[in-house]
């Protein structure tokens, strides 16, 4: 049996298609931004002499890290009105969920980046006089965020999959949207066969340069002078 | 207003949640058992360079790679009957998606895995005459698989995380369960919650049993 392939009622749906890439990449971007910096602060956490801020920023990375996302996901939907009161929506929820999710990982590569970073280079910042915060600001990091750029590149990809767990709460992403379209024109075929090459040929090219990053990182010992 | 926690009734309902974590078990297996001799057949494939089928398998590589697991499974339940013209249930077509795309991981992780054995291993097998297959069977893959055995675990934990998205399409894995468990005692946070721990708890597990196979098969080149 063959099947008549037939996309021309996709292009008329083209607009609710596009509506819902951008709401994924507006929760994308709020998520990855968010993860970044909730990730700095718990990385760092996990290299700090104070034994209680490591055990902390430890549950935090194994607590998320372990838990499937989508559990997160609907978890932080129905608490969030009790933790903090405000009334949840599923953007509300997965804008959060997702941010402590990429934060959770990125802590990691943080952690990882600044252990990666030769005792000497703390030592002789020591020796100068800068305190702690001077030496992780001005000298650590600098060196260390090099490094970290492919990982925060595959976290970036990793994400963008994440973000389709938000249409398990009805929120109008990409594939929500899809499963939408599906529905109504009795065409899942040709909707989600759309939907999952969008996914490819954005995340396809990310991820090559995030190779290519890699290996220049590589060669370059991870020194990078301009 | 402070929210009146009560665990107790969801216990009541922990052999139900506990099936469906059996569900999700399952399920990851079987994806697990449908990965394994593809990502071994496709990662030697790229590594080997063979003629004609390299292209293929790294086209089929990268696509499942940077596919959407839950995409692939929407794709897989909705799309693939319409294609082939067969309905499949719903674990079929989980284990189908989930497993091509846990394939294209393998199949990288083997590759990753031949690559690290020297170069003198491959020449030294030659040098006594073997033929690639031999080399492969004899020399080169039971080296690779000791040091793949770690990462391999942590696809593994991958693969169960992924298991949870079954729920989407009906499958009765833990998440689908936990929905019903939910509607029906009107306690969606302490189901949750719960079904959270309970996950955390396996994966935890594994985590450390990862972390401890990757000390013992610590590559010591000897």
């Amino acid at each position: 049996m063959s099947y008549a392939w037939d996309f021309n009622f996709l292009w008329a749906l083209g607009p609710l298609l596009l509506g819902g890439l951008i709401n994924t990449g507006k929760l994308w971007a709020i998520a990855f931004s968010s993860g970044l910096a909730i990730g700095l602060a718990f990385g760092i956490m996990r290299t700090v002499p104070s034994r209680i801020l490591r055990g902390i920023g430890m549950v935090y990375v194994e607590a998320i890290r372990n838990t499937p996302g989508l559990i997160l996901l609907i978890w932080f939907y129905y608490a969030l009105p009790i933790l903090v009161g405000v009334q949840s929506s599923a953007w509300l929820a997965a804008c959060v969920a997702l941010s402590l999710y990429t934060g959770a990982y990125s802590a990691e590569i943080y952690r990882a980046g600044i252990a990666s970073v030769e005792a000497g280079q703390w030592e002789a910042a020591r020796a100068i006089g800068l305190s702690y915060a001077h030496q992780m600001r001005y000298i650590v990091l600098p060196q260390a965020v090099m490094r970290m750029i492919p990982a925060f590149g595959n976290r970036a990809i990793e994400l963008a999959k994440a973000t389709t767990l938000a249409s398990t709460l009805a929120f109008g992403e990409l594939l929500f949207t899809a499963k939408v379209i599906a529905e109504d024109q009795f065409r899942p075929l040709e909707t989600f066969t759309a939907v999952s090459v969008i996914f490819t040929a954005v995340l396809l090219p990310l991820s090559y340069a995030c190779i290519w990053l890699e290996r220049r990182v590589a060669r370059s010992g991870g020194i990078v002078r301009d | 207003m402070p929210y009146d926690w009560n665990f107790t009734i969801v216990l009541r309902y922990l052999p139900q949640l506990l099936e469906g974590g059996l569900h999700t078990i399952i399920l990851s297996a079987a994806a697990i058992a449908l990965a394994a001799p593809i990502g071994v057949v496709m990662g030697v494939i790229r590594q080997q360079r063979v003629p004609i089928l390299a292209p293929i398998a790294v086209a089929y590589i990268d696509f499942f790679r940077t596919s959407v697991a839950l995409v692939l499974i929407c794709w897989c339940y909705f799309a693939l009957p319409v294609l082939i013209g067969v309905t499949l249930s719903t674990f079929t077509a989980v284990t189908i998606a989930i497993g091509l795309q846990a394939s294209a991981y393998l199949a990288e992780l083997v590759r990753a895995g031949l690559q690290s054995i020297s170069v003198g291993q491959w020449e030294a097998a030659r040098a006594l005459g073997m033929g690639t297959r031999l080399r492969l069977q004899y020399i080169i893959l039971p080296q690779a698989a000791r040091r793949m055995i770690p990462v391999f675990f942590l696809l593994v934990i991958e693969v169960f995380k992924t298991s949870t998205l079954a729920g989407f399409v009906t499958y009765p894995e833990i998440v689908y369960e936990a929905y019903r468990v939910a509607t029906d005692i009107y306690r969606p946070i302490e189901t949750f919650t719960i079904v959270g721990a309970i996950c955390f708890v396996f994966l935890f597990s594994l985590g450390r049993i990862a972390l401890y196979l990757e000390r013992r098969y610590a590559v010591v080149e000897r």
